[in-house]
């Protein structure tokens, strides 16, 4: 047993597993990006399968940033947390960091080499920046890259900087280190918030609204991005509570919309959560977690915003909350979105983190990639914003589209949308506002199940954990440990239905959370009576890796560490 | 159908009567059927406006009518859109939003209720308070400088700034109707005796005070120098008018698809990492 946490050495079918991992450090500004990017690029169109993560500091220049990618003959979508096959030191941190946990026998470009490769992409095309791609071109030739492909995907421009790698790893004895068979075939590529923005666009929605703050930033590049072209606006907000104002404000006016911030950025946000609920406007809300209290730390992840979600805006009323815990997931949950908030008249909420936002996949699944239109309501000239309705929905339109006018307050108001104070209306307001959370019980998503079916213990975890747990307990139950895990993508509300084919009552659960107080085992439980007996937790700023979780979960299992 | 006045939650005598009966006028002889014309409004006794005129509205939280008004302006161009709110809403808890919307450039008319205190919440000093005054959070008179709104709208650079009393409605017909039709952000102060509150800046301190400008000024800074007399005359009327300054304009969001190309535009962008 090694302690990466690792048994199994063989892949499922009883060959060899190609899994490779790589960390290129070095500070801000430095480059370790550009290799990540332009690395992720080539290994896409070349069809390998890989996953990509960063850990970064808050600032621009200085520090130590490192960038690790995962490649592999089969899907991967977590770190492993195996030593590393390969280093890349841009910096002379990397050396004291990462190399004790270099692999035996595995590769390590030092800054020495590193600088070697920067001087001679001075002197050879003019700039120092190309050094980047000769690093990637190096990286393809350790993993036994096609040369030709490599030259065809790279484009004119790249070809002689790749090529140029590709002799650096013949001059240091590296090309073909660990060839890996590129297996993915044609598929497509994305991070986290480039799926949240592409899942609410799919979803129909054409207004953005946003102030700057990680890691939720790229969600409002990546639409921004799409404005230019589509019918669709970013307005960047001077702080959240216009943001979240602004989008409702769109939202009335008939145009589907959207906010995104991390937990700092929704704590402003949050009166306008309580006038979504009480004037019925829907709204889509993205919060990508990162550790708090306060400005916390900046550029890491974690899931301690559970709770602050679940309750954010005074007052009583409906809303969801998902957690998508994959590419695929978080482009359908997104998307799906806005037709819940639409069809509710409710804030609906994608809580992810920083870890998931700045990942990057290879979506094996097939997307669908039909974009949603919401057709103009009728109204007619009887309409009344909030009419008490049978089922507790009242018709939802748009100013401008009839004679009707369309009232909505933040008072308490009547079916006409105007201001009240008559209490007996109020109750059945509220009840309308209010009861409208049994009918989302029963439109829950139910959580997903993987692993051995027959397990007595059940891994309970939610949001951007889903992918690592599911491959910590692929590799338990490769070892003849009994173990499954169960991956909440919608966390609020819970209701029974969603778990009841899984017999919770009756096994003994494990929750994983990325955080200090296991919100979501409180959340199980309160909503639902369940109790977990062990929590696997984890708030120092950085995701966990697979062996991490094999280790911990094999010595809750069998009661040691074998 | 006009709402009945006893319903109006207004003490009797309050400006805001006289100003609901301009604004009502002026909404009248816009060439704009009223299903097209929104009024957003935030939290205050001016802030109840819209309840009382009919039209589209959505009466928001305090301070907020204008990101309110942004939105609705940018995601459908096609409509009159208008802020209605008080001197405590848009200077004070909207503070911000008034400065940052200004400088947006849209085509939003900012009318503004001033009685230089907080009515709703029983006479607290406002950003537009006199030196000096007495209440019940001021025992020792309020220590600040009141804002000069129509002086910071003109800093920030509105196209279109004016100032009412509500004791000239004809005239305050007139500034609100050449607001709305204004295109560009135009933003106009309403001298609004509070009788409930406000015992210094009453009917008659404004009666004596107040004229009317012969003509809007076409020069900043001399419409800055207008802008800035304040004590024993006050100029009502366009202090500034410019026509040249660009109007930002919305594209058509509404009713109009996003299109497969669109989507896959989305799916070649590069990641990027942003902190």
């Amino acid at each position: 047993m090694t302690d990466c946490g690792w048994t199994a050495g063989k892949s499922l079918e009883g060959g060899p597993i190609m899994d490779f991992s790589v960390v290129i450090g070095g500070e801000a500004g430095q480059g370790a990006f550009s290799v990540e990017l332009e690395a992720t690029e080539m290994l896409a169109a070349l069809g390998y399968h890989f996953f990509a993560t960063k850990n970064y500091m808050s600032r621009v220049r200085g520090g130590h940033n490192f960038h690790m990618i995962r490649i592999a003959d089969h899907p991967v979508h977590a770190l492993s947390g195996k030593p590393w096959d390969m280093i890349v030191a841009l910096d002379g941190e990397t050396e004291r960091r990462h190399r004790p946990n270099l692999r035996e026998g595995g590769i390590y470009l030092s800054r020495e080499m590193t600088r070697e490769i920067e001087s001679e992409a001075r002197s050879a095309f003019g700039s120092a920046v190309a050094s980047n791609s000769v690093i990637v071109g190096l990286l393809l030739s350790v993993i036994g890259a096609d040369s030709d492909r490599v030259a065809d995907a790279a484009g004119e421009e790249r070809r002689d900087l790749l090529k140029r790698g590709r002799s650096f790893a013949e001059r240091w004895n590296v090309a073909g280190h660990v060839a890996i068979p590129p297996r993915a075939g044609t598929s497509c590529r994305l991070d986290g918030n480039q799926a949240l923005a592409l899942g609410a666009i799919l979803g129909g929605c054409q207004f953005m609204a946003g102030y700057p703050m990680t890691p939720a930033t790229s969600i409002m590049h990546h639409f921004s991005m799409a404005a230019r072209s589509a019918p669709v606006h970013f307005e960047q907000a001077e702080d959240e509570i216009s943001a979240v104002n602004m989008a409702l404000g769109a939202s009335y006016a008939g145009v589907r919309a959207m906010v995104a911030t991390s937990g700092g950025g929704f704590a402003l946000m949050q009166e306008g959560v309580s006038l979504a609920g009480m004037t019925e406007t829907p709204i889509v809300i993205v919060i990508a977690q990162r550790p708090g209290p306060a400005t916390g730390l900046p550029t890491r992840t974690e899931q301690a915003d559970l709770n602050f979600v679940v309750h954010a805006g005074h007052g009583e009323f409906a809303r969801i909350v998902f957690a998508p815990g994959s590419i695929h997931e978080a482009i359908r949950l997104a998307r799906d979105s806005f037709d819940l908030a639409d069809r509710f008249q409710i804030p609906v909420f994608l809580l992810t983190d920083q870890y998931f936002a700045d990942s990057v996949h290879v979506v094996e699944e097939a997307l669908a990639l039909e974009p949603r239109f919401r057709e103009p309501p009728a109204v007619d000239s009887a309409y009344r914003r909030y009419r008490l309705t049978e089922d507790g929905i009242s018709p939802l339109a748009f100013p401008g589209l009839s004679d009707s006018l369309v009232r909505v307050d933040s008072d308490e108001h009547d079916e006409e949308g105007k201001i009240t104070e008559d209490l007996e209306l109020r109750m059945r307001m509220v009840d309308k506002r209010f009861g409208r959370q049994n009918l989302l019980r029963n439109a829950a998503v139910p959580p997903t199940r993987f692993g051995d079916v027959e397990a007595d213990t059940l891994v309970l975890c939610w949001g951007s954990n889903r992918l690592i747990l599911q491959e910590a307990v692929e590799w338990l139950v490769g070892e003849g440990i009994r173990i499954a895990g169960l991956h909440f993508g919608q966390v609020y509300p819970l209701a029974a239905e969603m778990i009841a084919p899984h017999d919770l009552k009756s096994r003994r659960l494990v929750s994983v959370e990325n955080n200090a107080g296991g919100q979501f085992a409180a959340l199980l439980k309160r909503e639902l009576g369940i109790e977990v007996s062990e929590s696997v937790l984890k708030y120092n700023g950085e995701c966990f890796t697979v062996g991490e979780l094999c280790r911990s979960l094999r010595r809750i299992v069998t009661g040691g560490d074998r | 159908m006009m709402t009945a006045r006893s319903d109006i939650a207004w003490c009797p005598g309050c400006g805001n009567f006289a100003i609901r009966d301009a604004l009502e006028k002026a909404i009248r002889e816009l060439p704009v059927p009223r299903k097209d014309i929104v009024v957003t409004s935030g939290i205050g006794q001016a802030a109840k406006m819209p309840h009382y005129i009919d039209v589209n509205f959505f009466n928001g939280l305090h301070g907020r009518s204008l990101p309110l008004a942004v939105g609705i302006k940018l995601a459908r161009p096609d409509l009159t859109v208008i802020a209605y709110s008080g001197d405590g809403c848009h200077y004070g808890e909207g503070g911000n939003h008034f400065i940052q919307t200004i400088r947006r450039r849209l085509d939003i008319t900012i009318l503004v209720s001033d009685n230089q205190v907080y009515a709703l919440t029983k006479g607290q000093t406002s950003p537009t308070t006199d030196p000096g005054t007495v209440n019940s959070l001021d025992p020792e008179g309020n220590r600040n400088l009141p804002l000069n709104p129509v002086l910071l709208a003109l800093s920030m650079g509105a196209p279109f700034v004016a100032r009412g009393y509500a004791g000239d409605k004809s005239h305050l017909k007139d500034l609100i109707r050449e607001a709305i039709l204004f295109r560009g952000t135009s933003v106009v102060d309403i001298l609004q005796p509070c009788v409930s509150f406000n015992r210094t800046n009453t009917y008659e301190w404004c009666g004596e005070r107040v004229y009317r400008l012969r003509k809007p000024r076409t020069d900043l800074f001399q419409a800055m120098k207008t802008a800035a007399v304040w004590g024993d005359r006050i100029p009502i009327g366009i202090l500034y008018r410019n026509e040249e300054t660009e109007c930002r304009t919305g594209k058509t969001l509404y009713g109009e698809r996003i299109t497969d190309e669109d989507i896959r535009n989305q799916l070649g962008l590069p990641c990027v990492m942003m902190r």
